[in-house]
């Protein structure tokens, strides 16, 4: 090398999207102020009151109920129990969505379309029915019921129906995700990977891994809100059992229909308060993301 | 079959086909596709006079009126104020906007029962929004489509702001240079371009609200004929343990999801071709 | 290393990309694999790697079948088209990968990878650059980083995928000739990929050129760029001119204008001579009847050679003609001029058994 190189001759230029407008593209500021109210009014109603009224419909009767609300035995259950199902779903849909990524965007094949679609089926399938289909399996009357009683196996109404009902409703959440990010990333990384020596595995865990992070990042947190929150699935698989089967929106349900409205929105604002940390979380890996 | 394979490894040195692709399979085929098989196994077992009574029996007929209805309302109403939402939070700059561009997921985020609780609460007759109407909007299918619309409000802004977002300012430019006024190169240029994006994001918010249970059973009221959904149709039946009733309603609801999914991708299928003659 | 390629063919699904090739390649070369896009030389240069496998025949790698040897194992350093750096690491740890990766067996030490990462950054001229990432870089940059992350693995053979397609002109230049100069300083068996004739003229010590998925020719710059062996070969290095005309007794006539060609003494109706511009003889009179008349178009004077458009007379067809600035000086020609060209050397190829 005779001369030194240009260090910016091509180095990616990001030009900041509404930072520079031009005249042809503003509105007068009438519109422009009136459609700012316009949303802000629509977002006050729908999403920033109802937050609000949770808060302060759970402290309506002092800090003692509220603290008395979520360390009753049967809140703390339905918390335990909620725990225990995000710690089971949300690894396996994210282990599934590796894996179904890798083998989507990694190779060719037929029917790779279909395959996509099928994997997307749980999101146009009401709640209701992701119960439905696994009474209809393993309840009483099911196609399996008659030998899981003889062998004195539970699903429905306990753990393992609450489980898989809720897998069934947050199948897609990683995986979609994973696929445009991986499709976007292509192969030739892993390839030079493998041509340098390293193993598959040594290249998924030091190449594709830390590429895919945030992606993954961003799936297992929307696949975690909405396993905590689920509520049509598991209502149907779950049988209600207080203090057993009760997940946490389950719980609200009761004690709401019970009129206890102070203890149903006490609890309510503890997921309230988990589904703020996972919009700033969420909100955190986008600039993060974007960053790199 | 050993051949095909032999011949696929070749194709590519990454490892792991067999094996992920297999995973997959298992994977989708147990926790998906069987389970859900079993509704239309069900439903083969019963007789079609039989399954007629059941979907077409009044009650069924006026939830499927009653759902499809309230999701097509907070649909329209979704389209018309996400699509301000989107337009307002990429293009202007005003204080809080990063909090209220962040709250615009709220929906995805808060569980559908917490929701459920605090729209009924607020939209009650004495709630802090229910006391200044004259008419009820709670319980009523008014109150079904405020819920519906909290549900589905995300799926068109987030689908919409992108593309916005990548709409590049020379077409813009250009209408205006040819001398349209703002409103014209709105409706001619930018609202175009807008559209698959709106469809998509009002087809998602549909399909989900077609199947919602969780924040509408609590504002709903829950009437026979009147306040009814078609998923708490299934439920009652569920309850009432005629599995036979509930997995014919549901497989009404999965045929018409299915549709829907159908036309989605159709949607999206057809904007990639035209925008890749480009 | 010497690399022996036997009867290789390759098709994906039913396009043939490679259609039975051989080459044999010597220890030390550094080969281009030159032809347009579709041609196959990408799909040869991955299979070289193992990045690819083949539907039938060989390759050897010192007289060994590797056919069936992973890529890992061959010992073969590839630098992709568009580098494939990890954008998530450092140029450092980019360099270092191959080595890193290595079983703890054969892994050298700590102090051992620093010292041959800094060698080899020192080596691409970007010791300053250890702590950057990819997106840090400018192209060249980057393209050196891949290159160096390739030699990390002390490579017997070094594959290049159009290593200087990405860049712009002036670097590409500056890089060739870095690559030719590291190339006679490690005596590595290297091939690169590239569709730009002129690359390949000026880097490899041996040119293949590729068409169709076959071998058009094997050869030096100056025996491909000479003796071209077939029209695909002339048309693709470098400018030409067609005279279209029949064959009789060694002359090939078209128009007026009548060319001996004492070496072609069969008759054919329809035939294709080439003649390089800077084979065609430019005088401002007629010497006989093997020039013919034709006016100056255009000329383009910048450097030391002058290329001279003209339309010929006789028929409608245009020629392009190359003459050095101090004859184009002495002849005191001007546009509009009309001149008398002939072509001073001319190859004949019978279209029946090339298609163009």
């Amino acid at each position: 090398m005779t001369k030194p190189l240009n260090v910016e001759h091509d180095s990616p230029s990001i030009a900041g999207h509404g930072a520079t407008k031009s005249y042809a593209m503003q509105e007068s500021m009438i519109v422009k102020w009136s459609l700012i109210a316009i949303s802000l009014v629509f977002l006050a109603l729908f999403l920033i009151l109802p937050l609000v009224s949770i808060f302060v419909t759970a402290l309506e009767k002092g800090w003692a109920t509220y603290v008395a609300s979520i360390t009753d035995p049967d809140a703390l259950a339905a918390i335990k129990l909620t725990l225990t199902v995000v710690l089971i779903v949300v690894p396996l849909n994210a282990i599934f969505g590796i894996v179904a990524a890798w083998a989507i965007t990694k190779f060719s094949f037929k029917g790779k379309n279909v395959l996509i679609t099928l994997i997307d089926l749980p999101f146009a399938v009401s709640p209701v029915i992701a119960g439905l289909v696994f009474i209809l399996l393993f309840g009483a009357q099911g196609l399996f019921g008659e030998w899981l009683f003889q062998n004195d196996i539970k699903i429905v109404f306990a753990l393992p129906g609450i489980v898989i009902a809720t897998m069934f409703v947050t199948f897609p959440f990683v995986a979609r995700e994973l696929i445009p990010l991986m499709q976007m990333q292509g192969i030739t990384e892993e390839e030079a990977s493998i041509s340098l020596g390293a193993s598959g595995w040594k290249t998924f865990f030091l190449v594709t891994l830390p590429n895919i992070k945030w992606g993954l990042l961003y799936g297992l947190i929307l696949c975690n809100a909405r396993t905590i929150g689920e509520f049509g699935a598991v209502s149907v698989v779950s049988g209600h059992i207080r203090g057993m089967t009760n997940t946490m929106p389950l719980h609200i349900e009761i004690l709401y229909n019970e009129y206890q409205f102070t203890a149903a929105f006490a609890v309510a604002s503890l997921m309230s308060i988990l589904a703020i940390i996972t919009i700033i979380i969420k909100n955190f890996i986008e600039w993060k993301a974007k960053d790199e | 079959m050993e051949l095909t394979l032999k011949k696929r490894k070749k194709n590519t040195i990454i490892p792991g086909f067999t094996m992920t692709l297999g995973y997959t399979m298992l994977y989708l085929s147990i926790i998906v596709l069987l389970p859900l098989s079993m509704v239309f196994f069900n439903t083969f077992s019963m007789s079609w006079s039989e399954f007629w009574q059941t979907i077409a029996h009044p009650r069924a007929v006026a939830s499927y009126k009653l759902s499809f209805g309230t999701a097509l309302a907070a649909g329209v109403i979704n389209v018309i104020f996400g699509t301000i939402i989107a337009w307002v939070l990429v293009r202007y700059q005003f204080p809080g906007k990063r909090i209220v561009d962040g709250l615009v997921d709220l929906p995805f985020a808060l569980p559908t029962a917490v929701a459920g609780i605090a729209l009924a609460t607020l939209y009650s007759p004495n709630g802090w929004v229910g006391q200044f109407f004259d008419f009820k909007i709670a319980f009523t299918p008014l109150g079904i489509i405020i819920a519906l619309t909290f549900i589905g409000l995300p799926f068109v802004v987030r689908t919409v702001q992108p593309v916005l977002q990548n709409l590049g300012s020379e077409i813009e430019e250009a209408s205006a240079s040819l001398g349209a006024t703002r409103l014209q190169t709105f409706a001619k240029v930018i609202i175009p371009e807008l559209l698959p994006a709106i469809i998509t994001g009002f087809s998602l918010a549909f399909a989900r609200s077609l199947g919602e249970y969780g924040s509408v059973v609590f504002i709903a009221g829950n009437m026979p004929m009147k306040t009814e959904i078609t998923p708490l149709i299934i439920m009652t039946k569920l309850e009432q343990y005629d599995y036979v009733g509930a997995t014919a309603i549901a497989t009404v609801m999965l045929v018409a999801s299915f549709i829907l999914l159908l036309l989605i991708n159709i949607i999206q299928w057809y904007t990639n071709r035209k925008f890749s003659l480009q | 290393m010497s690399i022996q390629i036997q009867n290789v063919s390759r098709a994906f699904g039913t396009f043939q990309a490679l259609k039975d090739i051989s080459i044999d390649i010597e220890s030390g070369e550094l080969i281009a694999l030159l032809g347009p896009s579709g041609s196959g030389k990408t799909t040869l240069l991955r299979i070289l790697a193992g990045l690819e496998g083949l539907d039938e025949g060989a390759i050897l790698f010192d007289g060994q079948n590797i056919t069936n040897v992973s890529p890992k194992e061959r010992g073969v350093g590839f630098v992709f088209q568009h580098y494939a750096l990890f954008r998530h690491m450092t140029v450092f740890d980019n360099v270092a990968y191959g080595l890193k990766v290595r079983p703890r067996k054969t892994r050298p030490s700590k102090d051992e990878i620093n010292k041959k990462v800094r060698d080899l950054l020192a080596l691409v001229k970007l010791d300053n650059f250890a702590d950057r990432y990819p997106a840090q870089l400018s192209g060249g940059q980057r393209q050196r980083v891949a290159l160096a992350r390739a030699l990390a693995v002390e490579p017997k053979v070094l594959l290049l995928d159009e290593p200087f397609g990405a860049l712009d002109a002036k670097v590409r230049k500056e890089l060739r000739r870095w690559l030719r100069k590291l190339h006679n300083e490690f005596h590595v068996t290297s091939i690169f990929v590239t569709h730009d004739q002129e690359e390949a003229l000026d880097v490899a010590n041996r040119i293949i050129v590729m068409n169709n998925g076959k071998i058009e020719q094997v050869g030096t710059p100056e025996e491909v760029y000479e003796h071209p062996n077939s029209p695909f070969v002339y048309d693709f290095l470098g400018n030409v001119n067609l005279f279209r005309g029949r064959l009789h007794k060694g002359k090939l006539t078209q128009g007026q204008f009548e060319i001996d060609v004492p070496t072609y003494l069969d008759s054919h109706y329809e035939v294709v001579g080439y003649v390089r511009p800077h084979d065609i003889q430019i005088e401002k009179n007629q010497l006989n009847n093997e020039s013919v008349a034709a006016k100056i178009v255009h000329i383009h004077m910048v450097g030391p050679v002058v290329q001279i458009e003209l339309k010929r007379e006789d028929v409608d067809e245009y020629l392009e003609a190359e003459i050095p600035k101090e004859h184009y000086k002495k002849l005191g020609i001007k546009n509009g001029d009309t001149v008398f060209i002939k072509p001073k050397q001319l190859k004949v190829f019978v279209p029946e058994d090339f298609s163009i």
